[in-house]
C-alpha cells in the first residue's frame, strides 16, 4: 500500500532523511518511532505528498506520491487520509461544515457527501459537537475532528501523526481504541512518542533515528533485542592495576558480542549495568549473571529483564544512531 | 469543479463567520455612504454615479489587501495548508479557488451599495442611465480583481497577515505613484508604459460609462498574470 524507496530529503545542509526504505501491507497498522528530530514527520510528509523527496520514489496504492509527467499525485491522495501533527482545523467552522468541505474536496457526490458526514460524526462519537464552532471545543474533541477529516472519504490508507498528543488520559484511551477500529480494514502508519500505544496496537514498528531506518519487525522481536538485563552491584574500588573482572567475567559467560552499559546510578556505592547478551547466546542471561556474581562474591540490589524492552532498544538504538554506530536491525 | 467551488465557498463563508468580513463591509458601506451623499447628492446636478464609483474605486485600494491578506498567510500560520495541500486538488485549484472566494467577498461588499442607484432614482428627475451604473459597478469589480489577484500573491509569500496586508498596500501604492506623480522622474522610454499602469484612469473611464475592450484586457491579463505567480509561489513552497 506504502512504498518508499531509497527516500531522502535534505533542509539546507541538514539532512532530514536519509535513503528510507520500506513497504507497507494493507490491512496492519505500523509505528513510526524515533526521537524529536529523527525524520519521522518529514517522512510522513513526504509520504502524504506535503514534501518532495530530493531523491528516491514513494508509492500510494500504486500511484506515485509526486507529480511526473506521466503521473498525477491526485490519484494517490485520494487513497490517503491524512491526520498531521496538532489536528490544524479551521476554528470558524463546525465539525459537520468542515467534514462537508473536506467530503467535498475529495469530490464525493452530495448524497454520498451526507451520508458519509454522518457516518464519521457517529463513529468519532461527534454528533452531539457537530453544530459547535471547533474553536470552542476541547483539544479531544478537536483531534475527533482532525481524524473524522481523515477518514470522511474511507481512505484505504491512514497516516496519523501524534494523534494522542495532548490529551488527556481518557481522551488518549479513546482515540487509541477509536484508531484500533479504523485500524481493522486499512492500512495505517502510526507516528508517535508513546511507545506503549505501538507496542499494544501495531503489528509492525519502525524506528528512525538521525534520519534513517534503525529497526523494523513486529513489536516484539524488535524489543526482544533489548538490553535484557538491569543489573546493579557494588561498586569494585577503582584501580589501573587492577580493574573490575566483573565485565570481562559477564561477556564470557554470555559471549562475546555482549554488551555492557553503564545505567545511571540510584544509590551510592553501587554500580547501575544494562546488560546486553551476545545474539548467540543460548540460555538464561539472567542465571548465568547471577552465577557469575556468586563467584565473584558481588552483593546484588537488583537484577531483573528490562522493564520495557521496546523502549530499552529503541533507547539503544538512538544512542548508536547518534554516535554513528551501525545499528543491527 | 467541486473541490474548486468548495474552497470558494470556505473561503467566502469563513470571512463572514469572522469579524474581519464584517468589519471591513461595514466600513466600507459607510465610507462609500459618505461619499455618495456628499458627491452625489447636490440639488440640480445631474444625476449620476460618476463622482461615487471613483473614489469607491480608491477605496479598494486598502479594502482589497485587507480581504486578501488572509488567504494563505492564515493558512500557513494555523497549518490548515498541510491537510488541503495533501487533499486531492492542485496548487492552480487552491489558488483559484481562493481567489474567486475573495472576489465574492467583495461581490457582498458592494451589495449594500446597491441601495445608492435606487435612492438617486427616487430623488432624481430624469431617468439614471442604467447602462453607465452598470459600467461602473463592472469597473469596481475589475479593480477589485487585480487588487486581490496582487494580494493573493503577496499572501503566498508569507504567514504573516499583517506583514501581507502592508506589502500590498506599499505594492499598490508604489504601482499608482509610478503611473501618476512618481511618472516625471522616470526616463522618457518607460513614460508609455508607466501610462498603462494607471488603474485609477481606467476605473475612471468605467466610472464615467466609458466601456473600452482595452481596459478590460488591462486588468483580467495584469490579474491572470498575478495569479499565475501565486500559482507558481504555491507550487514551489508545496514542491519543497
Amino acid at each position: 500500500m506504502i512504498v518508499v524507496k531509497h527516500a531522502s530529503k535534505s533542509f539546507g545542509a541538514t539532512r532530514a532523511v536519509n535513503d528510507l526504505s520500506f513497504a507497507l501491507q494493507p490491512g496492519h497498522m505500523t509505528g513510526l518511532l524515533g526521537p524529536n528530530g529523527a525524520g519521522k514527520t518529514t517522512t510522513i510528509r513526504m509520504i502524504a505528498g506535503y514534501l518532495t523527496p530530493d531523491a528516491g520514489s514513494i508509492t500510494l496504492a500504486g500511484h506515485p506520491v509526486q507529480a511526473t509527467r506521466n503521473a498525477d499525485p491526485n490519484a494517490a491522495k485520494r487513497n490517503l487520509g491524512y491526520l498531521p501533527e496538532s489536528a490544524p482545523l479551521y476554528p470558524e467552522l463546525k465539525p459537520a461544515q468542515y467534514l462537508d468541505y473536506r467530503a467535498k474536496l475529495f469530490g464525493l457526490p452530495r448524497k454520498e457527501r451526507r451520508a458519509a458526514v454522518a457516518r464519521v460524526l457517529d463513529r468519532c462519537r461527534l454528533t452531539d459537537m457537530a453544530h459547535k464552532r471547533i474553536g470552542v471545543l476541547s483539544k479531544g474533541y478537536r483531534q475527533r475532528v482532525g481524524l473524522a477529516a481523515a477518514i470522511v472519504h474511507d481512505p484505504p490508507v491512514l497516516i496519523l501523526d501524534e494523534p494522542t498528543n495532548g490529551l488527556d488520559p481518557a481522551q488518549m484511551r479513546s482515540t487509541r481504541a477509536l484508531i484500533a477500529e479504523l485500524a481493522e480494514q486499512r492500512t495505517v502508519l502510526l507516528c508517535t512518542h508513546v511507545i506503549p500505544e505501538v507496542e499494544r496496537a501495531c503489528a509492525r514498528v519502525l524506528v528512525i533515528a538521525a534520519g534513517r531506518l534503525v529497526a523494523d519487525g513486529p513489536p516484539d522481536e524488535v524489543g526482544r533485542r533489548a538490553p535484557a538485563i538491569h543489573l546493579e552491584t557494588t561498586a569494585p574500588p577503582q584501580s589501573e592495576t587492577h580493574p573490575d573482572p566483573l565485565p570481562g567475567a559477564i561477556t564470557h559467560a554470555l559471549g562475546p558480542q555482549t554488551a555492557l552499559a553503564p545505567l545511571p546510578a540510584e544509590h551510592q556505592g553501587w554500580v547501575r549495568l544494562a546488560v546486553t547478551p551476545d545474539p548467540a547466546f543460548k540460555g538464561d542471561p539472567q542465571a548465568s549473571i547471577a552465577r557469575v556474581l556468586a563467584e565473584h562474591a558481588r552483593p546484588v540490589r537488583h537484577l531483573a529483564p528490562a522493564a520495557a524492552p521496546l523502549e530499552e532498544r529503541i533507547v539503544d538504538l538512538i544512542d548508536r544512531a547518534a554516535t554513528g554506530e551501525e545499528a543491527q536491525a | 469543479m467541486t473541490p474548486l467551488l468548495a474552497i470558494a465557498g470556505r473561503e467566502l463563508g469563513s470571512m463572514f463567520r469572522t469579524p474581519v468580513g464584517w468589519v471591513v463591509t461595514a466600513l466600507y458601506a459607510l465610507l462609500t455612504a459618505v461619499l455618495f451623499t456628499l458627491q452625489t447628492i447636490d440639488p440640480g446636478a445631474p444625476a449620476t454615479l460618476r463622482y461615487f464609483f471613483t473614489p469607491a474605486a480608491w477605496l479598494l485600494m486598502i479594502v482589497a489587501p485587507a480581504l486578501s491578506m488572509r488567504l494563505f498567510s492564515e493558512e500557513y500560520k494555523a497549518g490548515t495548508i498541510e491537510p488541503l495541500a495533501t487533499a486531492p486538488v492542485g496548487p492552480m485549484t487552491i489558488v483559484l479557488g481562493k481567489y474567486l472566494g475573495a472576489l465574492a467577498s467583495v461581490v457582498a461588499m458592494l451589495v449594500p451599495t446597491l441601495a445608492y442607484p435606487v435612492v438617486l432614482a427616487f430623488l432624481a428627475d430624469a431617468p439614471l442611465d442604467a447602462g453607465a451604473i452598470a459600467s461602473g459597478y463592472l469597473g469596481l469589480l475589475m479593480v477589485a480583481m487585480l487588487y486581490l489577484a496582487v494580494g493573493a500573491l503577496v499572501s503566498t509569500t508569507t504567514d504573516s497577515q499583517v506583514l501581507a496586508f502592508l506589502a500590498t498596500l506599499i505594492a499598490l501604492v508604489l504601482v499608482m505613484l509610478a503611473a501618476g506623480p512618481a511618472s516625471r522622474f522616470a526616463p522618457l522610454l518607460l513614460l508609455p508604459l508607466l501610462a498603462e499602469l494607471n488603474i485609477q484612469g481606467r476605473a475612471a473611464a468605467f466610472a464615467a460609462g466609458v466601456l473600452e475592450t482595452r481596459h478590460a484586457v488591462f486588468f483580467l491579463a495584469f490579474s491572470g498574470a498575478m495569479l499565475a505567480c501565486a500559482y507558481a509561489s504555491l507550487a514551489v513552497r508545496e514542491g519543497r
